[in-house]
């Protein structure tokens, strides 16, 4: 009955069809490119910055000096290795790098450049030159904003110079091996990477280091790692991501938390449209409704009715919503949305990719379903109501 | 005839409607009782109250006062559910409008009730085959409302309201909708299944002919009975 109740107006039936298909399918569009936004922000700052946990001395956050460091580095990325954790130990230092006329405040940071890909794809992130050459170990590669500031270009000579953990005065000539793309914009603006042993060798810094960067494995929460990271680094002071960028964690969640209310304000459009053609279909079938109780039809058999109606074309809606929207989804996810000039530009801190890729993931439709199930839930629920619990007297009187 | 066979009994009811300021009589202290195989006519003037008894005996309407007990249930203990399943399993309707399922075919129009109490398809299928043969409705089965006569959606009203055994067959005006030969054959049918299945109907009415055909006659006036009489049978 309901089945055939929903195409005796088939045109109404058809435009509310239409209406929630596209809402349905926007919506799963939507909720694509905003967890993939997110996920790629996510991932830049994790792959490119911060790793999932990172080790530093507990002196460090108050004191970042070059003396604020892990002496016993090696050994514990030697636990690590051990437990099959990817981890890798950076050295930091702060100077001022100088070239020709200009010259800019810097972050030097030591890597050991094998390891660090366990860690970070930094390597991939280089505009022009190359990445780092245990080989060429006078070879630097610097921030895009930096190699801006100095003027330079991949060949070209910059002077560093510090203060050495010796006291004494550091400085030398390296070349630019590469100038990056965004990473964020510390790295931007001040970041000049150069081998471990280049480190040590201009810091006087012969052992320890200042932060390890770790990988979590897959099938492991980031709060479990954190906790079997403390275990193996007592005495330590070991952070999560979401602990030393509380911001841009909560920005993560609270952008989730938008996108649920842009699904909610859609929806309650949707909403109001079927609550309208459920209702306009109710009160055209008042006599009806009263001829059905007058036989028999309990309220609650009368509900299955209506919601029967609403489950048939909020399941069509569906079905040509994932229909259409698949498609969509592997274009955002494969060919993305070109960012033309805002493609490597930094939003709080965190660079954005020069295309902007959706997600394919069971949220992108759970998320849009379930609230579309809720949403036509409710909004059938009042006419439904009306129809179940009205005197049949008063609906065959109906005029 | 035993007070067992009493099937609807009308205790002294009142109703009132409120239209707006004013209080609207319709039934005033009326009593009838109507037993198992009558076929009865309620008639008498426009606005009388014969639709109102109708509607209270047919548990559609509460009455304002008094009481209406159906096979010795009191209508007025019962729960909204409770009265469902009496509308359900032991009163048919007729209306003047016939008031079919319009998406509906007939046949499964007049197998609704007996699907809502559970019957199994094939005993459905063994008793609504049969009423159609009765009532001159085969081959229309699968016709849609809108694909039948008058007459014809009259018909499977009447099958609807039979098919599942009514202790009552309540019929407001079955008549009204329909042409004379139409009529006669409606009331061939009824009188048919009263007579020979020992259906019991309430017919309200102002058509003659149905008055001829109903055994007893009960006038109603100003919302009281006002006399009754048999017609021979």
């Amino acid at each position: 009955m309901a089945w055939r109740n929903v195409w005796r107006n088939r045109r109404r039936s058809l435009v509310t069809v239409a209406a929630t298909t596209l809402a349905f399918t926007v919506m799963i569009l939507y909720s694509s490119l905003v967890q993939g936004y997110l996920r790629t922000m996510e991932r830049n700052l994790l792959d490119l910055e911060l790793g999932d946990v990172q080790i530093h001395d507990p002196r460090y956050q108050d004191d970042p000096s070059l003396y604020s460091s892990i002496d016993d580095a090696s050994e514990l990325l030697a636990r690590f290795d051990a437990r099959g954790y990817p981890a890798s130990a950076r050295l930091l230092g702060f100077g001022l790098a100088a070239a020709a006329d200009a010259s800019a405040g810097v972050q030097i940071q030591g890597i050991d450049v094998a390891r660090d890909r366990r860690v970070s794809r930094i390597d991939e992130r280089v505009r022009a030159g190359s990445w780092l050459d245990p080989d060429a170990p006078k070879g630097v590669v610097v921030g895009s904003k930096l190699a801006r500031t100095l003027v330079v270009k991949p060949g070209d000579e910059i002077i560093l110079l510090s203060q050495a953990s010796d006291g004494s005065m550091a400085n030398d000539v390296y070349t630019v091996r590469g100038v990056l793309l965004g990473v964020s914009e510390g790295v931007d603006r001040a970041g000049v990477f150069m081998t471990e042993e280049a480190f040590r060798q201009f810091f006087s810094f012969p052992t320890g280091a200042h932060e390890i960067m770790l990988r979590r494995p897959a099938d492991m929460s980031l709060d479990a790692f954190a906790a079997a990271v403390r275990d193996l680094a007592p005495g330590e002071r070991v952070e999560t991501w979401r602990e030393l960028q509380p911001t841009l964690a909560s920005l993560f969640e609270s952008a989730r938390g938008l996108m649920v209310m842009v699904f909610l304000i859609v929806y309650v459009a949707i909403g109001i449209l079927i609550l309208n053609a459920m209702l306009m279909a109710v009160f055209e079938r008042i006599r009806e409704f009263g001829v059905l109780k007058a036989i028999g039809f309990e309220p609650r058999q009368v509900l299955l009715v209506i919601f029967g109606e609403c489950a048939i074309q909020t399941g069509l809606a569906i079905l040509v919503g994932l229909a259409l929207a698949v498609p969509g989804l592997w274009y955002l996810a494969h060919v993305g949305i070109n960012m033309g000039k805002l493609g490597g530009m930094a939003m709080m801190g965190v660079v954005l990719d020069p295309t902007w890729r959706g997600l394919i993931a069971p949220d992108v439709f759970t998320m849009p379903l379930m609230t579309l199930v809720i949403i036509v839930a409710v909004a059938a629920s009042y006419p439904a109501a009306r129809a179940a619990w009205i005197s049949p007297i008063r609906a065959i009187q109906h005029r | 005839m035993s007070p067992s066979d009493v099937v609807v009994s009308v205790e002294n009811v009142t109703k009132t409607y409120q239209q707006g300021r004013v209080a609207v009589h319709a039934l005033r202290g009326l009593d009838l009782e109507v037993r198992a195989g009558e076929l009865t006519a309620l008639y008498g003037p426009s606005g009388s109250g014969k639709t109102t008894l109708l509607n209270v005996v047919g548990a559609l309407d509460h009455p304002t006062a008094g009481r209406v007990l159906i096979e010795g249930r009191d209508l007025g203990t019962l729960s909204r559910r409770e009265l469902s399943h009496l509308r359900r399993d032991r009163i048919g309707f007729v209306f003047q409008a016939y008031n079919l399922i319009p998406v509906l075919t007939a046949y499964e129009n007049a197998e609704t009730v007996m699907a809502l109490q559970g019957v199994p398809a094939p005993a459905r299928r063994a008793r609504i085959g049969e009423l159609f043969a009765e009532m001159g409705l085969e081959g229309m089965e699968d016709r849609r409302p809108d694909e039948l006569s008058g007459g014809q959606q009259q018909r499977v009203a009447i099958a609807r309201a039979i098919a599942a055994g009514p202790a009552v067959v309540l019929a407001d005006e079955p008549t009204a909708n329909v042409d004379s030969e139409t009529a006669e054959k409606l009331l061939d049918i009824m009188e048919k299944l009263n007579s020979e299945r020992g259906v019991t109907f309430i017919f309200s009415t102002h058509d003659p002919r149905v008055m001829e055909r109903a055994r007893r006659l009960v006038r109603i006036v100003d919302g009281r009975v006002d006399g009754e009489r048999g017609n021979g049978a």
